[in-house]
């Protein structure tokens, strides 16, 4: 018998969640398919469906769903309104599969399990759980197959906040099924400049969207530190600074680590790729950028849109990485001198 | 202290009627021109939504004619709301203005009175009983205020002269600024009835029915929006708005159980399409455009400040009500770039449809 193929469409919060989601439908015994890397097709088919309103990750996600609507028999696309105790998602998550489902025709039938983590009832397991009885499979299979999935997530999660690359990581997972052993990226300490890089995930690690954003920064010879590796606990204290309370998991994750780096001189710049017409984004940016106007350190806002050429951005990052090296030699002979 | 609050619907009403009777100075921002959007565009970061504009522009004006405390009703909700008073607040002290700040958090409201505000009742002598009955009249004239404007919108397209219920509305409004007690609130009342009723009109006419909705702000505030629903009046459209500054109010307090075009209702009717809250008012636009189909509405004009979090999925939903119920429904983007003309010429292409639609289904 062919197993049941589930799409898991490779955006959004994909870069968050697969390894969790595809162990669980694999050891349910179903074969994950994963769409293309976003090329700029995969853009533009999404434009022609998603509605002018939304932001790019959101539009990109509806060309991921027109890549591999045709080729399996359930979409897994969940409805994630909060994943925290006390924070929301993007709401335009949680509306997602609605969205998705009144703008595109002829699709196979949908996976969109409901999580709210802020009730007991609609926790990430029993929403998946509920995934897993649509395919037919009964309680215990789905207790084992959660069980080894939340592992694999533990791990994934342990492994960024060493300071793992997402992408390295996701891809190995994609690859083989599971993490390899031994430690994928090196941690470059020797770095010529230390840049921190902050963003949503989604905007960050997508093919198209971040312009080969850490190739180009490998290449420059720059150490590189993201969100991911900033521990929670770091993320919780250093959001306090701000009166009120950041209700968005992403958001007060990217300013928790934005503040982060600025308090503790981890790095000597900080790159914000943000999307074009993100909500969250939108407010969350300027009290970065208020911040590090304070602190006079340097700061690069990148927005993306659907019209950002390459060479643009490469010449700012190029302009941004020059002005970074110079302060850090002006202000290693001022130490010198005095 | 000298409070100011941004511009909301008909709250400087409220406010006006609250300050004259009690209390705090309060000062209200001048009446929202192009140089509030000019000034807010100015100072607010590019990629924020219409509302932040304006009501950014709405406290420089406030501190610029003279307020030291600023005054802002949040949310905790998914939208953005929630986060613009750190915003806000951060950009007025870079811009070096000196003031108290305020949120109002609609889960913290007695607790912020108390704080922020009790000492200053006491130190005006005013009584608790006092405070709250004029808390009541105010809540009473913003009503009234309200229910006048939901007339006009009733007879506008009966109208003989085009623009005499738009110049009587504006005089009623002028009549009910003296009005301090609730015995004068009620003769005022009975005048502004009389007033409206001796409008010349025209029953013989057969206006259609349209259903406004969308997001708070810009459904609330005719500046926002352009004034969409006189516009839409005088084309000879019965306009029916359905958010207003106190069902807002309302629903936040959980008190809107017995109206009948309530935001609950609303929520309910749209589980078919949306299963869950999503928060905001993206569900209710969702239902208000539902319930409106099913009342035997001509049309829905959703209404969304662009870039909007919440009401782009609704925008996404309408599409399918639409065609599921066989209503048209007309999305309008907001942005601060949005001519006169492009609203006109959209609004009548809308109309003209309906009307088709109408005569081709009569005969």
């Amino acid at each position: 018998m062919r197993s049941v193929h589930v799409g898991i469409p490779r955006a959004l919060l994909y870069y968050r969640y697969f390894p969790l989601w595809n162990t669980f439908f694999r050891e349910l015994g179903a074969k994950v398919i994963v769409s293309r890397p976003s090329t700029r097709s995969v853009l533009e088919d999404g434009f022609n469906y998603a509605d002018d309103d939304v932001c790019i990750p959101i539009k990109m996600i509806f060309g991921h769903v027109l890549d591999i609507k045709d080729k399996v028999d359930y979409l897994f696309i969940p409805r994630l309104l909060s994943d925290n105790k006390r924070g929301y998602c993007c709401p335009r998550l949680a509306g997602l599969p609605e969205m998705i489902k009144y703008s595109v025709p002829g699709l196979p039938p949908m996976l969109d399990p409901f999580v709210d983590e802020r009730y007991r009832a609609t926790r990430l397991s029993g929403a998946l759980s509920k995934a897993g009885r649509t395919l037919g499979c009964n309680f215990l299979q789905i207790r084992r197959a959660y069980s080894k999935a939340r592992e694999q997530h533990d791990q994934f999660q342990r492994r960024m906040r060493d300071g793992e690359s997402v992408l390295d990581l996701t891809a190995a997972f994609e690859r083989d099924g599971f993490f390899p052993h031994q430690p994928l990226t090196e941690k470059e300490e020797g770095g010529s400049v230390r840049i921190g890089v902050i963003g949503h995930p989604y905007s960050l690690y997508d093919a198209l969207l971040n312009f080969d954003l850490f190739k180009r920064l490998k290449e420059a010879k720059a150490s590189v530190f993201t969100q991911e590796g900033v521990p929670q606990h770091t993320i919780d204290l250093q959001v306090q600074q701000v009166k009120k309370d950041i209700y968005w998991t992403l958001g007060r994750e990217i300013l928790g680590a934005a503040f982060h780096f600025l308090d503790s001189k981890v790095a000597d710049g900080l790159i914000y790729v943000t999307c074009f017409n993100c909500g969250i984004d939108s407010m969350i940016e300027p009290l970065v950028n208020f911040r590090t106007k304070r602190m006079a350190s340097p700061y690069m806002a990148l927005m993306i849109d659907e019209h950002t050429g390459i060479g643009g951005l490469v010449t700012r990052l190029e302009a941004f990485l020059d002005t970074v090296r110079r302060r850090k030699c002006n202000s290693v002979d001022e130490r010198r001198r005095s | 202290m000298r409070i100011t609050v941004p511009h909301c619907g008909q709250m400087d009403i409220f406010i006006n009627a609250l300050s004259r009777r009690i209390g705090p100075e309060f000062v209200i921002p001048p009446k929202t021109s192009p140089r509030t959007l000019d000034l807010g565009l100015k100072y607010s970061p590019e990629s924020t939504c219409l509302p932040f504009k304006f009501i950014l522009g709405n406290f420089i004006e406030a501190l610029e004619k003279g307020a030291d405390t600023i005054c802002m009703i949040t949310d905790r909700g998914p939208c953005r709301v929630g986060m613009y008073d750190i915003v806000m607040e951060n950009i007025l002290r870079e811009m070096g203005y000196r003031f108290n700040w305020i949120t109002l958090d609609n889960t913290q409201i007695l607790r912020t009175y108390l704080l922020k505000f009790d000492r200053e009742r006491r130190k005006r002598g005013v009584s608790l009983t006092d405070a709250l009955r004029s808390l009541h009249f105010a809540w009473k004239k913003m009503k009234l205020c309200e229910e006048m404007e939901r007339w006009t919108h009733k007879m506008r397209p009966y109208e003989v002269n085009r623009g005499e219920t738009t110049r009587v509305h504006s005089e009623c409004l002028r009549l009910l600024d003296g009005v301090a007690t609730l015995k004068e609130l009620k003769a005022a009342r009975s005048d502004v009835v009389s007033r409206l009723s001796n409008i010349q009109q025209d029953r013989t006419r057969h206006p259609l029915k349209m259903v406004i909705t969308g997001e708070g702000y810009v459904v609330i505030n005719p500046h926002a929006n352009q004034d969409i629903e006189r516009r839409l009046g005088e084309m000879g459209v019965e306009v029916t708005r359905t958010m207003w500054f106190t069902s807002q109010i309302a629903h936040a307090m959980r008190v809107d159980l017995f109206n009948k075009r309530s935001k609950s209702k609303a929520i309910r009717a749209s589980k078919w399409y949306l299963p869950h809250n999503i928060g905001g008012e993206c569900n209710a636009s969702v239902g208000y455009a539902i319930l409106s189909a099913r009342e035997g509405y001509d049309g829905v004009i959703q209404l969304l400040p662009f870039g909007c979090i919440l009401e782009s999925v609704a925008k996404n939903i309408l599409r399918m009500v639409s065609r599921d119920y066989d209503i048209p429904i007309l999305t309008f983007s907001l942005t601060e770039n949005l001519s006169e003309t492009t609203i006109v010429t959209r609004l009548s292409a809308f109309v003209d449809l309906i009307q088709r639609r109408r005569k081709t289904r009569d005969t």
